[in-house]
């Protein structure tokens, strides 16, 4: 590696990270960041707490993640669809016309949305496993336990993903927040028709009691790879539009 | 000569509806204080942003530093500062982390921008608030931080965007102080609407009217389009008597009374303007009045500017040519 390719090396991820760091503090400094997190590890505690007797922990496990895809969903397609519209002029302004590619910015905006949803969701999550397998009946298998956790995870990049994406391309968050709602909720209605029902989060719902207590029936692999696929398809095509898109 | 931007037939239409850039060539020769003049909405703030690379052109083609300018460019937007109309900050940053976030965009290492960060906002003036949140800056603390965020990269090329609009009387004083102070071996790009303000500072002027650039040039040059020279006189005493002996002033084309105050007197160009004003300061003394204030050449940029608006304008379909 000459000198030059060195350089390279060491200026690329700059900006990069600078607009990820900056992206991540505003998001963390924020009250609703500190709300979804006390109602968050609050309704878990009380969910395990007032679990009936003899319920064990995969039940009271599928109920916490179901928050994430029924209600917490709701709070992850206002932060994410305001991820790029919402900074119209300063994008431009601030960052844009600095020494800035346009898939670093994108990216940036990816990561720093996925890792932000992704912490309250394994802060959360932590407390409700945490609980439940401490306080309930063990009927859950820990490599199945680990797979449902992904399993939404996947589900929850899929939805920042497509937030991320609809915010770049219309410059309103309300039409984001409407259009994000529909494609969510629509999912588990209109996949089905079209024999796509491994693609809906509803589904996946309705399958993760079994995986939780180590019942395989092939099903997670696809639900796995359209989550992924749709999330990196998504990416994709938000940087190719990006990199041509006036700001 | 070396230009530091050129444009050929840069034409940028939006959405098949309003051509806000029509057919510009512009050149920009290096080490120049530009003024980029022209009304509301002719296309100031969109040729800023075509140099820039935030929006491509419809047609045509732009050059900074010699290569062409695209969505990409990111080295060359690492050799250009660029100052916002009205700058938009993260309002939880402060002049230190807001500088920082800028070097960082510019990649530059951590002993780079503390250096260069400390130094800017001593320059800017804002060392009091160095450590303040943004929210509570008024207008001026604004520009001037987006000034020196402007500046953080040590630009060749600096593209400030209406740097004075907004702005009370001692913040643009002061804002076009800081411009007057930079290194003049940098080459700048003023867009303003306001003509004092490109008289005072700029060396050459361009000006773009409904997205056409009608003159670009020298200021001296500029100021020629004006047929005979304009004096603007505001005095205290008999302004009639005055008035009525103006007249008799040899090469005087015509004269207005403008307010109970200020007379602005025309000259036929072809009369020295040294004896004119030797006359006319004759006069003043013979009619014993007080002389307030004397002046020519903001009125002089501002008759240029409008003459040639409107010889554009009166063109026609000529314009197309």
């Amino acid at each position: 590696m000459d000198s030059q390719e060195q350089f390279r090396f060491v200026e690329w991820p700059m900006p990069f990270l600078a607009i990820v760091e900056v992206d991540l503090q505003n998001l963390f400094r924020s009250r609703i960041t500190y709300a979804w997190l006390i109602v968050g590890v609050f309704l878990q505690v009380i969910r395990v707490l007032s679990a009936p007797w003899g319920w064990g922990t995969s039940i009271i496990v599928v109920q916490g993640l179901g928050d994430f895809i029924l209600i917490w969903s709701m709070l992850i397609i206002g932060i994410t669809a305001s991820a790029v519209s919402s900074e119209a002029g300063e994008l431009a302004d601030s960052i844009m016309s600095k020494s800035v590619k346009r898939h670093d910015y994108i990216m940036a905006k990816f990561t720093s949305r996925i890792m932000y949803v992704m912490t309250i969701y394994l802060l959360i999550s932590a407390v409700l496993v945490g609980a439940a397998t401490r306080l309930l009946e063990n009927d859950y298998d820990m490599s199945g336990l680990v797979a449902a956790l992904l399993l939404v995870a996947l589900a929850l990049i899929m939805l920042t993903t497509l937030g991320v994406t609809l915010s770049m391309v219309t410059s309103n968050t309300v039409i984001t927040i409407v259009s994000l709602l529909v494609i969510w909720y629509s999912m588990t209605i209109f996949l089905p028709l079209v024999d796509l029902e491994f693609m809906s989060p509803s589904s996946m719902m309705n399958e993760l009691l079994d995986i939780i207590q180590g019942v395989w029936n092939g099903e997670e692999w696809k639900i796995a790879t359209s989550f992924g696929g749709i999330s990196i398809i998504a990416m994709f095509l938000s940087i190719l539009y990006f990199s041509i898109k006036d700001l | 000569m070396t230009y530091v931007v050129e444009t050929t037939n840069l034409t940028k239409i939006f959405g098949s509806k309003v051509i806000a850039v029509n057919n510009m060539d512009l050149a920009v020769e290096e080490g120049t204080i530009y003024g980029f003049l022209g009304p509301n909405g002719s296309g100031k703030t969109t040729v800023i942003r075509l140099l820039l690379g935030l929006i491509m052109p419809t047609a045509g083609s732009i050059k900074v530093f010699g290569e062409n300018m695209n969505m990409n460019s990111a080295h060359l937007r690492k050799r250009i500062g660029y100052l916002p109309t009205n700058p938009m900050l993260s309002k939880r940053m402060t002049p230190i982390t807001y500088l920082d976030f800028v070097g960082r965009l510019f990649s530059q290492t951590k002993d780079q921008r503390v250096s260069r960060l400390s130094k800017l906002i001593r320059s800017v003036g804002l060392l009091p608030s160095a450590s303040r949140e943004v929210k509570g800056f008024s207008t001026g603390m604004v520009t001037r931080l987006g000034l020196a965020a402007s500046l953080m990269n040590d630009p060749d090329l600096l593209l400030l965007d209406e740097p004075t609009s907004g702005l009370d009387p001692a913040g643009r004083k002061s804002t076009l102080d800081l411009i007057e102070e930079l290194d003049k071996e940098k080459t700048i790009f003023v867009s303003s609407h306001i003509l004092s303000d490109v008289d005072r500072i700029c060396t050459h002027v361009g000006i773009i009217n409904e997205g056409k650039l009608i003159y670009s040039g020298s200021i001296k040059e500029m100021k020629k389009h004006i047929q005979g020279n304009v004096l603007r006189l505001e005095l205290d005493g008999d302004m009639n008597t005055f008035c009525d002996r103006l007249a008799s002033i040899g090469g005087m084309a015509a004269f207005e009374r403008r307010g109970s105050f200020t007379v602005e007197i025309s000259f036929v160009s072809e009369i020295s303007t040294l004896k004119a004003i030797q006359d006319v300061l004759g006069l003043i003394v013979e009619c014993n009045l007080d002389l307030i204030s004397m002046n020519s050449s903001t009125s002089r940029i501002e008759d240029a500017f409008l003459k040639l608006l409107e010889e554009e304008e009166s063109r026609g379909f000529a314009r197309a040519v």
